[in-house]
């Protein structure tokens, strides 16, 4: 395809891509995401496609790999339009009968319609799924028909209409403006208001000047980014060249985690056909503006998510944080003035440009503007990405869209932002998910990644899991966080081995408040949180651990005992078979025992009985 | 052509030349400033956090390590609040129940105010605080010892763990390392390790606060006020 | 390390110190790890002293500085995994085949790593062995996917002899 050297040139080709697409009767949307290739949808994609074939259905049906849906458990996931239909659960065996059936003839396949966990029911329409009902899904509903590693489907999609706006007329302190009136704040943590960090960079003095998308999206339990970014990398690309112009940039970075390797290869992929048609390189579309981007891989480090250490990384250096004493708008990559902002950040400005500050406002709170993608995953029913408009309370997504509970179990806490978040207690679950007021109550809405605990989970193992996951992703430089991690774990680990003190709890206050007053980045800043907000909200937990020697949801491996039930075990020696450390002896159809001294209290025998006689106290 | 900007450092206004570290204008004009990993003509990297202060801006009293903080006209900076001198001395706290087996480590927590420590005693005979790594690379550009690992396995070693061909034993590294200062009673066994804190030397150095005075600490351990004054 | 494959990698980016970790990335899937001799011959080329090729291969979890086993498993350890059980998946890895995470076995023909977060969280616990994702990964499915494994070994050893 020629390079698109003039606006006209962009709005012929779109037009021209619609009027192709006007005699496709119907699509067929499959996600090939990285969680549903796990559950093998790329045998599904060409079984369908061979069957498309076959029955001759391939000029007007179109076929759409897409990116994830975000209803990673229901996976492979397909939408059929129009009528809407979603498929769950389809593996390759069923591509006759969708296509005989549902393609040529309208008629559903019952089986793999989606089941309503709460009322029982089949559901033909996506669009009537309660998961999605009390979502407002403004970015993630462009990855269902869109190939991400298609231009032309973004741009018949309307994909780069914002940039043909912002470089026909728009001049770069106006853009600024608009984002500062949208109120749109970062989407990756830090929740920095990204209208002022604009405007900070522009003023800058340099020429040279860089814009990077951080797709270091390490919090565990979070996959927003790799959505959005695996699913419309153009999104992300056209957000970004709105802000270069803004900032005056010429050069920008698109840093993925290395443990997203598709996402890197569809951004390459967005990249590369972009440059082909001229909307990378020089002179875009006949304009003033020239922009190109890399594509830089992470290496593997949690601490990289940080601005500074994610720079350095990109400089082909360690991940070690710097001091920000000076801000990276004015010193960043390479010592020049840099805007970094999160991949939904980026991904939200089109929108915010074709359809104006002031819709963006309209959505969510004052103080948090427009809709939030969460990752809601964990001990609840319905596990997904989820996006709400900012304000939604936790309650509505825990309960209206999560569906409560698995196995109806009641809920106990939910973990919102990852490491530098906190758990927040059920009767806390009123909140809105809102920067200010999640911040106030010691947690943040941070990436977005909300993973649901039950009375299975023990808050101060949970504390001690995180203290864990940082120690192991900080980089070491500074004493309050290479050291005060370490006794803040080690002293947590005293509680859970029921070698705790109350003195203890008093001293883990204090190295925690230190920390988080003296750690020179993020990580160390906030590694305190999951410490604090427990102690704050779960404190009988830990007291339990301590005074009493017990630990209430049964986790702690030093403070239980595995037991078989005589009464319902049948035998079957499954439990005996899969006991690695030799401790379950029995005979065949007679009730086994565990021996304490060898029970090294790994809970595998439980996972496995079928007839629940492992007991736990 | 050097420029100067006038800075407030616990309510005096000094005169400072623009851009120098806040911690290199305090030690000059004599304020005592506890620190570990700046040694004066090498980069600062904040890494002990001991040098820190509080930075007032629009109010709000920010706490930045100072040898981290560039003077800039009308900065206004605490370095002796109940605020900071608390979180130095559980820094210290930390540094010394992590490597007590070094007089200088020993003499730096009475220095921050440490009376007991509260963690259970390691025996590490690494700080981290990479004077050693500066100097190789900074002023030989040798590059011959460098940090290694991350996080909890972060430690200083040659790489492959051979000393290369062009460590020319310099010996810069080990006169720069506070762990070679050895405790007055001897080297630490492991067990036996223990908070000194009550020899008269440290006594008077922990009744100091604020001002220099010229302490065995510094003498010994080669602080910024010894290393870089011509005064001695 | 092949001269013609580190050419490869290198072309275009010869004294461009900032190429450094994609270097690496690019010699760390062609080998499963970084040799030696090939980080001498990166820090050459890129103008990199030896010493920081070497910290930044110790620094990013993902380039291994020693051969990993024949067959890599790969648990995810974040968040949700945990609370759906990813400790019982790893103690079934570590104590099926006897060696730690990091570690590969005597006879070289598995290793395990733990990595924090795969992003595919919906579909917890993860196992990743060579780069297919198995979800909703048990301990009794771990131990049949293991055994699986090792079954091909004694297949391949029988082939060969035969």
């Amino acid at each position: 395809m020629p390079t698109l050297s003039t606006f006209r040139k962009l709005d012929m080709l779109r037009a021209r891509l619609r009027e192709q697409r006007k005699s496709i009767t119907k699509t067929v949307a499959i996600c090939g995401g990285t969680g549903c290739q796990a559950a093998c949808s790329r045998d599904v994609i060409d079984a369908v496609k061979k069957e498309l074939s076959e029955q001759n259905f391939s000029e007007e049906v179109r076929l759409c790999v897409t990116g994830c849906h975000g209803f990673c458990e229901q996976g492979p996931v397909m939408v059929i339009e129009p009528g809407n239909t979603f498929y769950c659960h389809v593996t390759s065996d069923d591509a006759p009968e969708i296509v005989s059936r549902t393609v040529a003839r309208g008629e559903l396949v019952e089986r793999l319609l989606y089941t309503d966990p709460v009322s029982g029911k089949k559901i033909q329409r996506e669009a009537e799924i309660p998961f999605y009902m009390a979502q407002d899904r403004q970015l993630l509903s462009q990855n269902r028909m869109v190939d991400p590693c298609s231009i032309e489907d973004y741009i018949a999609a309307g994909g780069y209409s914002a940039l043909t706006k912002v470089l026909k007329g728009i001049s770069p302190g106006d853009v600024v403006s608009q984002i500062k009136a949208s109120g749109l704040r970062g989407r990756g943590g830090g929740g920095f208001p990204t209208g002022r960090k604009w405007s900070e960079c522009r003023e800058a003095p340099g020429d040279e000047k860089y814009v990077i998308c951080n797709a270091d999206e390490g919090d565990p339990g979070a996959y927003m980014d790799r959505c959005v970014l695996e699913g419309n990398p153009h999104l992300v690309l056209e957000g970004m060249m709105i802000g270069a112009w803004a900032v005056g940039a010429k050069k920008g970075y698109i840093y993925v985690r290395n443990e997203y390797p598709l996402a890197v290869k569809h951004s390459r992929v967005a990249v590369k056909q972009a440059r082909e048609l001229g909307l990378l390189g020089d002179n875009i579309l006949g304009s003033s503006f020239s922009f190109d981007v890399e594509i830089a891989r992470g290496g593997g480090a949690f601490v990289c998510g940080e601005s500074t250490a994610l720079m350095a990384s990109i400089e082909g250096q360690v991940g070690e944080p710097r001091p920000k004493d000076v801000h990276t708008v004015i010193d960043g990559l390479y010592h020049r003035p840099t805007t970094l902002n999160n991949v939904e950040t980026w991904a939200n400005v089109p929108a915010i440009i074709l359809n104006g500050p002031a819709w963006f406002a309209s959505k969510g709170t004052r103080g948090s503007t427009g809709t939030k993608i969460l990752a809601l995953t964990g001990r609840i029913k319905n596990t997904g990405l989820v996006e709400v408009d900012m304000g939604t309370t936790i309650k509505t997504v825990v309960y209206d869209i999560g569906g409560g509970g698995v196995n109806g179990n009641k809920i106990k806490a939910v973990q919102i932002g990852g490491p530098s978040g906190g758990c927040l207690p059920a009767n806390k679950f009123t909140l809105p998910v809102d920067f200010d007021a999640l911040i106030e109550a010691g947690s943040m809405v941070g990436s977005g990644s909300m993973v649901v605990m039950d009375e299975e989970s023990c808050m101060v193992d949970v504390a001690k899991y995180f203290l864990t996951f940082l120690q192991d992703e900080s980089c070491g430089k500074c004493v309050p966080c290479r050291l005060g991690i370490d006794r803040m774990l080690e002293i947590v680990t005293e509680i859970t081995n029921g070698r705790g003190t109350p003195q203890q709890l008093d001293l883990l206050e204090e190295l925690a408040d230190t920390v988080s007053q003296t750690a020179l980045c993020g990580l160390g800043k906030t590694a305190a949180n999951p410490v604090l907000t427990t102690l704050r909200y779960f404190r009988e937990e830990y007291e339990a651990h301590i005074k009493h020697k017990k630990c209430p949801a049964r986790v702690c491996k030093a403070l239980i005992t595995y037991s078989i039930d005589a009464g319902k075990c049948t035998g079957c020696g499954v439990c005996r078979q899969g006991c690695m450390h030799k401790a379950i002896s029995g005979k065949k159809k007679q009730a086994h025992v565990i021996d304490a001294a060898l029970c090294e209290k790994c809970g595998i025998c439980r996972s496995e009985c079928k007839f629940d006689a492992v007991l736990v106290a | 052509m050097l420029q100067y900007v006038n800075v407030s450092i616990d309510g005096a206004i000094i005169h400072a030349i623009k851009g120098a570290s806040v911690l290199d204008t305090a030690i000059e004009y004599g304020f005592c400033i506890p620190h570990l990993c700046h040694v004066p003509n090498l980069s600062d990297i904040g890494a002990c956090r001991l040098c820190i202060v509080e930075h007032i801006v629009n109010g709000r009293a920010n706490v930045t390590t100072s040898c981290t903080l560039h003077a800039e006209e009308g900065m206004v900076v605490q370095t002796n609040t109940d605020r900071v001198r608390n979180l130095r001395r559980n820094l210290a706290e930390l540094l010394v129940a992590q490597a007590p087996n070094s007089r200088a480590i020993q003499d730096i927590a009475v220095r921050c105010g440490v009376r007991k420590v509260r963690y259970p005693f390691r025996n590490d005979d690494c700080v981290l605080c990479g004077r050693c790594v500066r100097a190789c690379a900074e002023i030989w550009k040798a590059h011959a010892i460098g940090f290694v690992g991350r996080g909890k396995e972060r430690h200083v070693d040659h790489p492959f763990s051979v000393r290369p061909k062009f460590c020319k034993q310099c010996d810069y590294c080990i006169q720069l390392c506070p762990m070679t200062i050895t405790p007055c009673n001897g080297p630490m066994k492991p067990g036996k390790e223990r908070f000194c804190g009550n020899c008269e030397s440290q006594l008077i150095i922990a009744e100091e606060t604020g001002g220099c005075s010229w302490c065995r600490l510094g003498e010994g351990f080669g602080c910024g006020r010894y290393a870089g004054s011509k005064a001695r | 390390m092949q001269p013609r494959t580190l050419d490869r990698i290198l072309n275009g980016r010869r004294s461009q110190p900032n190429q450094l970790i994609e270097v690496l990335q690019d010699i760390q899937e062609d080998r499963g790890y970084i040799p030696e001799a090939a980080m001498r011959d990166v820090a050459q080329e890129l103008g990199v002293p030896l010493m920081e090729v070497y910290r930044v291969a110790s620094f990013y979890k993902a380039f291994r500085l020693k051969p990993s086993g024949k067959n890599v498993l790969t648990v995810c350890m974040g968040t949700a995994c945990h609370v759906r059980g990813a400790r019982l998946v790893l103690d079934q890895a570590t104590g099926q085949l006897g060696v730690n995470p990091g570690e590969v076995t005597r006879d070289g023909f598995f290793s395990i790593e733990r990595v924090n977060c795969l992003g595919a969280c919906a579909l917890g616990p993860i196992v990743v062995e060579n780069r297919s994702y198995r979800h909703h990964m048990t301990p009794g499915k771990l131990r049949t996917l293991i055994k699986d494994i090792s079954r091909q070994k004694t297949k391949g050893a029988r082939n060969a002899n035969a």
